[in-house]
């Protein structure tokens, strides 16, 4: 595969993240806003408790993960729906359309770039702070190289829930609601609000299958060595689950978005 | 010489729900099933040459941006076939877009936020430009217009001239066999205009380019197009070159008399049913004429006249 376009598409994604600095900056002091409420909301509940561990997770281990999940956010963060809408009733979609490149390709890889400069500015000097804060509390070893991986699978399991809520957007001509309604879903049901393992266990067997969960939940899993993933041999059942999802998704995807262009070009949109 | 586009017998189709009155109606529509059909385009046949600049007019909702839509393959026609360098279009998009390079008037696929030069690198890796024939591009460009001060500047600090113009040029940077321009001097200044069409006369003289144009200026289309095809209503109402537009109602000329009191009257006269030289003597027994003009009718107003419902009957 020639990776011309593509790089291409990154390199001009990067350019233009660097366009808007301030709104990196504007992003890193709203999330520690956010996390000094988290702190003492979690702060609260471990009060209440009476005991330091709940569910297995201490409170520097919650924190970590919900401080971690929180960069990784945003980090992941896409806007696939927003600016599909918005170039549907403008009609520059027409524009992608007509590049020669499959659409979703295209959609992918110029966001790209806005992640790599995501990933740098914002997830890791998070990252970095929290292990100064924490003394070493995330082991530094080859599961920062498992944790990579898992993101670059979660990234791509991200894009194609985007891109099919986006694709039913097309259907409903209207973005509002369904996108709110989404992001809920995901923050809730992948761990990146409230950590997994405080889920009823019924809940909880549900939720360990669900794609959303290979976005936010199971990278920190890996990078925090929970679950048994400290050694290769948990972390593959966690990248079969994502690669599934991925492999499910991208068809289910893929045929969606066939079906809504076929439908905008035989009714014109 | 293979055409660069066949149309044969196209039509499109579109179905669109009855939308009701006020409140009550809009309620009845969640649930009406209650379509009608509206015609966009009806049996259009047309075949373009390589190398021809065509100018594509009708008035505004007579179908020419659903024809465009069809030809660059966004839009399946209802029925009927289209040939784009050989490709159906709606079937192979992704291939027929290599070959084609597109600018609607008033959206640019130009990257906002970066300037002018990083479109072009990224619209080169895009269409898979090899470096040779890009930097060929560019200094064809160089001798064409003047494109230092805006190379550098970023698109969204550019006047609409200026990103028309950028727009343009980045339709052509691949050097596709065909370019669609869809209004591509709207809203534009009087010098500007200049510039655009000079600019894209420059391109299909140079690349052989066939530029397909529609307008509602009839001064694109008077420095530009040899042929011109009107559509109304969806159907084809005329194909054929500028010239023969101007007897298409028969020979009109206007008659411009300063009669003595140094007022101007205009008549507009049909050279097939009365003569010139009648209307003036027949005025010359009235009042005494101190001076005559007689005016070839305008592009503009000859297309004024078939958008009005000449040929409607």
């Amino acid at each position: 595969m020639n990776m011309r376009r593509h790089l291409a598409l990154t390199r001009a994604g990067i350019m233009e993240s660097l366009q808007y600095r301030l709104s990196t900056a504007v992003t890193l002091f709203a999330n520690l806003i956010y996390l000094v409420l988290v702190y003492f909301l979690w702060k609260a509940i471990y009060d209440s408790a009476g005991t330091d561990v709940v569910n297995g997770m201490t409170f520097t281990d919650t924190m970590i993960y919900l401080i971690l999940a929180t960069a990784l956010f945003n980090f992941l963060e896409m806007f696939v729906v927003w600016d599909m809408s918005r170039s549907i009733q403008s009609g520059k979609i027409i524009l992608d359309l007509l590049k020669p490149m499959k659409f979703r390709e295209y959609t992918f890889w110029s966001y790209s770039g806005g992640h790599v400069i995501q990933f740098v500015l914002t997830f890791i000097p998070t990252f970095i702070v929290v292990m100064i804060v924490t003394h070493g509390a995330i082991n530094m070893g080859v599961n920062l190289l498992y944790f990579i991986v898992a993101t670059i699978f979660a990234l791509i399991v991200n894009f194609n829930m985007e891109m099919i809520v986006a694709t039913i957007c097309l259907y409903t001509e209207s973005t509002w609601g369904i996108n709110i309604v989404k992001e809920t879903v995901v923050l809730l049901l992948s761990g990146a609000s409230i950590p997994l393992a405080f889920f009823p266990e019924a809940m909880r067997k549900i939720v360990d299958y669900l794609p959303f969960r290979a976005v936010y939940d199971i990278p920190l899993t890996i990078l925090l060595q929970k679950d048994g993933t400290d050694t290769i041999k948990g972390v593959l059942p966690m990248y079969g689950l994502q690669l599934a999802w991925i492999v499910i998704l991208t068809i289910c995807g893929t045929l969606f978005w066939k079906h809504a262009v076929r439908k905008i070009t035989v009714n014109g949109g | 010489m293979e055409n660069a586009i066949v149309m044969k017998n196209v039509c499109k189709e579109f179905k669109i729900l009855n939308r009701h009155e006020g409140l009550k109606g809009s309620i009845r529509d969640l649930f009406s099933r209650d379509y009608k059909t509206i015609e966009a385009v009806k049996d259009v046949s047309l075949e373009i040459a390589r190398g021809e600049i065509i100018g594509y007019l009708g008035p505004n909702g007579a179908g020419k941006s659903t024809t465009i839509k069809m030809m660059t393959g966004v839009l399946e026609p209802t029925s009927g076939e289209i040939l784009v360098n050989g490709l159906v279009p709606y079937k192979e998009r992704k291939k027929n877009s290599e070959h084609i390079g597109v600018v609607f008037g008033q959206r640019s696929q130009l990257w906002w936020s970066l300037p002018l030069i990083e479109s072009f690198k990224l619209l080169r890796d895009i269409y898979m430009v090899p470096q040779k024939d890009y930097e060929e591009m560019l200094e064809l460009y160089r001798s064409l217009v003047d494109i230092e001060p805006i190379l550098h500047k970023p698109v969204r600090q550019m006047s609409l001239g200026q990103r028309t113009l950028s727009d343009i040029l980045a339709a052509f940077l691949h050097n596709p066999p065909i370019v669609f321009l869809d209004e591509p001097t709207i809203g534009l200044d009087v010098s500007m205009k200049d510039k655009i069409r000079s600019l894209i006369a420059g391109l299909n003289e140079q690349k052989n380019t066939t530029v397909i144009l529609t307008t509602h200026d009839m001064g694109d289309v008077d420095a530009l197009c040899k042929r011109i095809v009107i559509i109304d209503e969806g159907k084809k109402i005329y194909d054929n070159d500028i010239e023969h537009l101007k007897s298409y109602f028969g020979s009109y000329r206007t008659l411009r008399m300063r009669l003595a009191d140094d007022t101007w009257e205009e008549r507009l006269i049909d050279e097939s049913r009365e003569d010139v030289m009648d209307v003036i003597m027949k005025k010359q027994k009235e009042q005494k004429i101190k001076d005559i003009q007689l005016q070839e009718i305008s592009t503009e107003e000859v297309i004024k006249k078939i958008y009005e419902g000449g040929n409607r009957s």
